[in-house]
């Protein structure tokens, strides 16, 4: 029974016939060998590429262009939402700019309706004015109030068609706010 | 390791008995990802070894190996910023070797050849080659021979995974849950590949059993 025992004992495994694949190892020169060659090859690699510290930053930099280009397009589009919004409600506040009217020469008169011209930006010169009309502020020049209703518009249309002198760039906008060119 | 005992030194020099591999690793890895790429050559010099023996024993061929385990050093290299530290870098490169690896014997399905690696002198004495000359009545040269064949060849005949499981088990001696983190699969499934792979190499190298 006993010899029974140590017998099977002795018995050979898969896993002993396995073990012995870990003795299946290189010598001291193939490793002399393996690191000259896996240095070569780092090397090239380095040359390759840049340095793993920029390679760090650039990714670091890559992701920070990132954010900023998302934090433009956010503002972007905030910008394009709050425009409308805010030109709505300035040009409905906007007074009546009324610049040079003493250079008022000419009878020939062009109305202009335009959305968003800026008419205090624009230098008054001699031979011509720009009047902004908006129907929500009154005017002392009842001839600009007079002007702004549809009829009065274009009764001013007519009279500038017939008029040889004048030339004439109509616009129409949304906001209310008439211009009136003259030359 | 020699390498390994110079870390501890430098940043645990009070408690180096209770810094763990994985630990001493991680101040490596830390070290490359600062800038300081030789220190990587601590890491190479400690896995080495262990990395060929694994793609060897699946390739059953010394200049694949070699070859492979180069490209294994430098993917981990290459990738080494992006390395977090959630696994042991032991698990992450095993890993990286592996899959490498793979995908290589996929591609060379069709063309293979066998190098081998020379059997260490002092196994070729041990018990077990004693038990099998004296039960073959075989010369034990030819046996050493012989049986190198017979096991790379019952090797090969594994799938893929099964042969990964059975070298990572059975050669290199890893327990079943560090298997599972490798190859990203459950313990459960581990031990079920391990036993077929057994069984079937049983079949293949019967001659020499019992």
């Amino acid at each position: 029974m006993s010899q029974h025992t140590k017998d099977s004992q002795k018995e050979v495994k898969v896993e002993d016939l396995l073990r012995l694949k870990r003795a299946e190892r290189p010598d001291d020169a193939f490793w002399g060998e393996f690191d000259k060659e896996l240095h070569q090859r780092m090397l090239q690699t380095l040359v390759k590429k840049d340095p793993l510290h920029l390679q760090i930053w650039r990714t670091l930099s890559g992701r920070l262009t990132q954010s900023v280009g998302v934090a433009c397009a956010a503002a972007f589009l905030a910008l394009m939402v709050v425009r409308p919004v805010f030109i709505g409600t300035t040009s409905a506040d906007l007074p009546v700019a009324q610049i040079d009217n003493s250079a008022l020469t000419s009878t020939s008169v062009v109305e202009v309706a335009m959305s968003d011209l800026d008419v205090s930006s624009i230098e008054a010169d001699h031979d011509y004015s720009i009047e902004g009309i908006s129907p929500n502020v009154e005017s002392s020049d009842e001839r600009f109030t007079r002007d702004f209703g549809m009829e009065g518009f274009e009764l001013a249309m007519d009279a500038d068609y017939s008029s040889d002198e004048a030339s004439m760039r109509p616009s129409f906008g949304s906001a209310g706010v008439a211009t009136t060119l003259v030359y | 390791m020699a390498t390994s005992g110079s870390v501890t030194e430098s940043i645990f020099p009070a408690q180096e008995a209770q810094v763990s591999d994985r630990d001493l690793d991680w101040a490596v890895v830390q070290k490359v990802q600062s800038g300081n790429v030789g220190a990587y050559d601590q890491l190479v010099q400690k896995y080495r070894e262990k990395i060929f023996s694994v793609v060897y024993n699946m390739t059953s061929n010394r200049e694949d190996a070699a070859d492979l385990t180069q490209e294994t050093f430098i993917k981990a290299f290459q990738a080494i910023a992006r390395f977090k530290g959630k696994s042991s870098f032991f698990t992450w490169i095993y890993r990286i070797a592996i899959n490498t690896t793979m995908t290589f014997l996929k591609k060379r399905s069709r063309r293979r050849f066998i190098s081998y690696e020379n059997i260490d002198e002092e196994v070729s004495n041990s018990e077990i080659f004693e038990r099998l000359t004296a039960k073959n009545q075989t010369e034990k040269g030819a046996l050493v021979n012989e049986l190198q064949e017979k096991l790379n060849d019952a090797l090969q005949k594994l799938s893929l995974k099964h042969r990964t499981v059975v070298i990572l088990h059975e050669i290199e001696g890893l327990e079943h849950a560090e298997i599972a983190e490798i190859t990203k699969t459950s313990v459960g499934t581990v031990r079920s590949r391990l036993h077929y792979a057994k069984q079937q190499l049983q079949g293949y190298l019967k001659d020499y059993l019992g």
